[in-house]
């Protein structure tokens, strides 16, 4: 190793580790002690990255508060150091975390604020795809419906939620005292997606959380209505499939349309 | 046959590479472009000749972002800024970063790309400072090696900057200048002069920031940032969320005075304020070249 990477290396260590073996090759200034101004470095590392994090999680920060969030985002940063030059990337891996450390881990309903937070910021800037219009469904035939594939917008997310999470960041995003925080018998299932620049979500019910699931992985429209039929009434599941459709196209939810070959 | 002195880094293959000599153009008086001031921007066609972008904020798959930088590149002239291409590390270079920023720059069609003379990381991490490097003559082949690579790589010449420093190392043995000088030298490398971070190192380091300005080529610059920092008393950090101080305004106008006409731009970065009160910074920039130099003509 050249003198110049192991410089590079007790640097990193320096500031990730609280190693001081560079110290040994930086100078005190006129002014001040070189362990000072190489605490500039270490103070900034762990001040940027929970700012990022900050900035990602406005909401997560809100409920939790100042101190809380910073001694968690400190928890985090050092679990976690940056591989991704782009800070854009750095809480990624947020939801997990708080899913899986403790004290974090008690409280199931900040993972899942976080994996909201987190569902808005990746349909935020998600890839751009052209958006079907319910012009674009005019053109098929009747018979030609129950073999019609759909694609996804490319910044559709579907996140199940063990917890009120969503109604808390509703009640934060309004400036509202949130509810307290409780486990729910079932999943909330929601749908994140960006409608022309706004990221969105909204809360699906079972059976139309089980078609969306079923349409994005490429089921056609026929044999989805035809799950629809075991979930509610039989005869009204063709209705009740075309309802949905309609909304997710409405809505910019989808992008393609590909008759049965 | 020795096949090391024939390879395009080689000391002397690069000897005998002719520098790029097409100078970037001069752009006038510009601004950072940042989110808070998009509306702003393009419902008021405010009176700013070009923007600077941070690159890393729009190397993104999609959505709003890109969007805007699309419709306001249409308006104006545009330069990009990058944070992460580390090109003083000594670990290997990040080929999928630089492959997005090319990708960025095809799109974007900037005026140039810059980055820092620093490094933000090595063993895969990536510390998202802009952190020091000994001014040596190990570092500087090193740094030449890594700009010739990164400018056949995105086919064009980088512009690079000079960072805020905190710390000096014990075994530099040439100033920051020199180092600077050589760089440009012997990479045909452009130089992005930042006046806030020469006061800020200077102060820091405890030098005359008019001999750091003194050491750098007079032909080789073709952007200066204006920006505020931070004075902690014993040294000063470079925060870019304040406005610009008095004396880097002064150094300014001397670095005009050596430079002559050279786009400059106003880097804000956190604490942002209305659009309005920047434009009174961009505003300044212009009228002190005006008042310091000759007007501006098109050779």
């Amino acid at each position: 190793m050249s003198d110049f990477a192991r410089q590079q290396s007790d640097f990193q260590r320096g500031i990730l580790a609280g190693d001081d073996t560079v110290l040994a090759e930086i100078l005190d200034s006129p002014r001040e002690k070189r362990e000072a101004l190489f605490g500039v470095y270490r103070y900034a590392y762990v001040a940027r990255l929970v700012e990022a994090m900050g900035k990602d999680h406005e909401l997560l920060h809100l409920y939790l508060g100042d101190e809380m969030f910073d001694e968690m985002g400190r928890a985090y940063v050092a679990a976690n150091p940056s591989r991704n030059p782009n800070l854009r990337w750095f809480s990624q891996a947020l939801p997990d975390f708080l899913k899986s450390t403790a004290p974090y881990s008690d409280h199931p309903v900040l993972s899942d604020l976080a994996a909201l937070e987190k569902a808005l910021n990746d349909a935020f800037d998600a890839p751009d795809a052209p958006v079907l219009g319910l012009a674009d469904m005019a053109g098929f035939a009747p018979e030609a419906w129950a073999g019609l594939t759909f694609a996804a917008h490319p910044s559709a997310i579907r996140l199940d939620l063990s917890t009120n999470a969503s109604a808390i960041w509703l009640a934060l995003k309004g400036e509202e005292t949130p509810p307290d925080a409780i486990s729910l018998a079932e999943p909330c299932r929601l749908l994140i997606w960006r409608q022309d620049v706004t990221p969105m979500f909204r809360e699906l019910t079972t059976e139309e959380a089980m078609m969306w699931d079923e349409a994005a992985g490429g089921i056609a429209f026929g044999v989805l209505c035809s799950m629809l039929a075991t979930y509610d009434d039989p005869d009204g599941a063709a209705a009740r499939g075309a309802g949905y459709l309609h909304g997710w196209i409405s809505t910019g939810l989808l992008t393609g349309v590909y008759a049965d070959h | 046959m020795n096949v090391a002195s024939k390879l395009p880094n080689s000391p002397a293959a690069l000897a005998s590479q002719p520098l790029p000599s097409d100078k970037p153009p001069f752009l006038g008086f510009g601004l950072g472009l940042r989110a808070d001031h998009y509306t702003e921007i393009l419902e008021g066609n405010p009176p700013i000749d070009w923007f600077e972008i941070i690159s890393e904020n729009y190397m993104l798959p999609g959505g709003q972002p890109l969007r805007m930088l699309d419709r306001i590149r249409e308006r104006y002239p545009i330069v990009m800024h990058g944070v992460s291409m580390s090109i003083a590390s000594t670990a290997p270079p990040d080929f999928e970063y630089l492959q997005a920023l090319r990708e960025l720059a095809k799109r974007v069609e900037p005026k140039w790309i810059s980055d820092h003379l620093c490094w933000t990381g090595v063993h895969g991490k990536n510390l998202h400072d802009l952190l020091p490097i000994p001014y040596t003559q190990e570092a500087l082949d090193h740094v030449v090696s890594r700009v010739h690579l990164v400018q056949d790589y995105l086919g064009r010449p980088l512009v690079m900057e000079n960072a805020s420093t905190y710390v000096q190392f014990n075994n530099s043995d040439m100033t920051e200048w020199e180092f600077i000088a050589e760089l440009t030298r012997r990479t045909g490398c452009w130089l992005l002069f930042d006046v806030n971070n020469v006061y800020v190192s200077a102060f820091n380091h405890g030098y005359d920031p008019h001999t750091f300005l003194a050491g750098i080529p007079e032909d080789r610059v073709v952007q200066f940032h204006m920006a505020g920092h931070s004075h902690m008393g014993t040294h000063i950090v470079d925060t870019h969320d304040h406005p610009v101080c008095e004396d880097v305004w002064d150094l300014y106008a001397a670095a005009l005075k050596r430079f002559g006409h050279v786009s400059t731009m106003i880097e804000r970065d956190d604490n942002i304020p209305p659009l309005d009160e920047l434009l009174l910074e961009v505003n300044r920039t212009r009228e002190i070249a005006g008042r310091v130099l000759p007007p501006f003509r098109q050779a």
